[in-house]
């Protein structure tokens, strides 16, 4: 057992010996290093930049949807007026079936759902810029929330 | 215990914990208690013809949830679809609409269409209805365009009508168009018995414009949108009308039946989404002499029952979209509204039937275009559907000075 560990750690030290030998730009990249505090802080801001976007996009900002070239609402309706701090969302609660769909979902197809039908915009690309955003403000409003998949 | 036995057993359990879990913060139960206390002197009561009854959904576990709650201290209980109270008065009916949002024809025909079927709905009642109110929030954006499409569909009907605005009718112009179509915000009159007041709640918000050199469209967007905080406690009274308030209501005798129509409700639900009127001690202080207050208002766009004193609140639909319950402050005698199907336009909306029967009663129905409106089970209900909720206030509100002046 313990070797197995040693030899899998012994491949690892060398295959990143062998990354940083060959200098590949799109190597792996692996840390090896305790975080600093500047590291931590550089993680979130990538998080809350996300947040931001999607803050922007679920209240409708106009010159956000523009950037991102999307248009998710055709009624002037926008998500934050039916889910005011992204109440009522349950991210926490998917995938789960999904009536409305009648289907199993996962919260990027209910994102776009509510795109298309409440909101009659356009339906957008699930791995999109935009619904990465949407997710993530989606999540981040949800903070704290307790996660119970599958729930009616 | 049989199956049957066994699952009211767990939806038993369950409601009382979601009843504890979405009654009140205990900060907001506390401050409550204590108005209560305020308000209603040692042996105080409100009057006894307030008994309120649920013609519909009545169920002796939602009873023991309440009490469980701690909110029912008086052992009455609220109403559902139907309040009852008794007092010298001739029959009569009058109806509530609002919140009807109206952007203009060619952006969003959904809209006029349900605000349109709740006017035909009022036209057709039968008996007729004495008067309609129309509460507030007509247009969406305040633009003339908007306000002139509601007082041309206004037009179906044909009885009395009197109006008071909401935050969306007046912050383009500052109230301009909405006073020349529909006359002052605040008003009184007597009918039958019952002294009428309409409260201009909206129209005295702090200038968060001015500072920020904010375009009117710019003003009115802040308005706008519920889940932001830039337009600050905009919801009050203010200290000239509550003199006027108190003018209106001193003469008239202390037992009878006062009812109050507000686009906000007057009393402190969830002030992070302005459900509030923020100067709303000083309205209790005002009727606390009256044992027979009514306060119907809008806003909320949901089924809510409150009682501060010797004054309850009933919640109006809006025809346009309905809102989720706040995380926290829903009152613990409300019995929340049902899950409505986001795919429906026409679920989750509606207006209200008011009447004063020949027993001498008031009754008010939700009329909801669907079945059920009152959830009983939690997994079809709008609060117990967010019992694992936690929500975030947004980054933006954070920042603002206003964040946390709240309290
Ligand atoms: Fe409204
Ligand atoms: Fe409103």
């Amino acid at each position: 057992m313990k070797s197995t560990r040693y030899a899998l750690a012994g491949l690892g030290v060398f295959l990143g010996l062998l990354l940083v030998v060959t200098g590949g730009t799109d190597r792996a990249l692996a840390h090896k290093e305790k975080h600093t505090p500047e590291q931590l802080k550089a993680f979130e801001d990538v998080f809350m930049e996300q947040v931001k976007i999607g803050d922007l996009l679920f209240h409708g900002d106009g010159a956000t949807e523009k950037r991102l070239n999307v248009t998710l609402s055709k009624t002037g309706m926008a998500c934050a007026m039916c889910h005011p701090f992204g109440s009522d969302n349950h991210p926490y609660e998917f995938p789960k079936f999904q009536e409305q769909m009648n289907k199993f979902a996962t919260l990027r197809d209910m994102i776009n759902w509510c795109i298309e039908k409440p909101n009659e915009g356009v339906k957008i690309d699930p791995d999109s810029d935009a619904m990465k955003a949407l997710e993530t403000y989606i999540y981040w409003s949800n903070k704290g929330s307790k996660l119970d998949p599958g729930r009616h | 215990m049989d199956d049957h036995d066994r699952l009211e057993c767990l939806r038993e359990e369950s409601r009382a914990a979601w009843w504890k879990k979405i009654g009140s913060s205990a900060e907001m139960a506390g401050l409550r208690h204590e108005m209560d206390k305020e308000l209603k002197q040692p042996g105080e009561h409100p009057d006894p013809s307030l008994g309120i009854t649920r013609r519909t959904f009545l169920h002796k576990s939602l009873l023991t949830a309440g009490v469980a709650a701690g909110a029912a201290t008086y052992g009455w209980f609220p109403l559902i679809n139907t309040l009852d109270l008794a007092y010298g008065a001739e029959a009569f009916r009058f109806a509530w609409v609002s919140d009807s949002h109206l952007y203009p024809k060619t952006v969003n025909t959904r809209f006029v269409d349900k605000v349109t079927r709740a006017f035909k709905d009022v036209q057709a009642m039968s008996p007729p209805a004495d008067f309609l109110i129309y509460g507030g929030d007509l247009a969406q954006l305040g633009d003339p365009v908007e306000l002139d499409l509601g007082a041309d569909l206004l037009k179906e009907v044909k009885i009395r009508k009197v109006f008071i605005p909401g935050e969306h009718d007046w912050y383009l112009d500052m109230g301009a168009k909405w006073t020349k179509l529909f006359g002052p915000s605040n008003w009184t009159f007597d009918h039958k018995g019952v002294r009428f007041v309409g409260l201009d709640t909206v129209s005295r918000g702090p200038d968060y414009w001015t500072a920020k050199k904010m375009t009117p469209k710019e003003r009115m967007g802040h308005m706008a949108t519920l889940d932001g905080s830039v337009a600050g406690a905009w919801a009050g009274v203010g200290r000239d009308q509550l003199e006027w308030l108190n003018r209106t209501l001193a003469p008239w005798p202390r037992n009878k039946p006062v009812v109050i129509f507000t686009h906000n409700p007057l009393y402190e639900y969830y002030p992070p989404w302005n459900f509030w009127v923020r100067d709303w001690r000083e309205v209790h202080e005002v009727v606390k002499p009256f044992t027979n207050v009514t306060n119907v208002h809008g806003h909320t766009h949901q089924v809510l029952y409150n009682e501060v004193g010797k004054m309850r609140s009933i919640g109006m639909l809006a025809t346009s979209w309905t809102w989720p319950y706040a995380p926290e402050g829903v009152p613990a005698l409300t019995k929340c509204k049902v899950r409505v199907d986001p795919g429906d336009p026409f679920d989750g909306v509606g207006w209200s039937r008011l009447t004063v029967t020949a027993a001498e009663r008031v009754e008010n129905e939700y009329v909801m275009w669907r079945k059920d409106i009152i959830a009983e089970a939690p997994w079809d209900s709008g609060c117990a559907d967010n019992i694992n909720q936690v929500l975030s206030p947004r980054i933006a509100d954070r920042e603002w000075p206003y964040y946390g002046a709240y309290k």
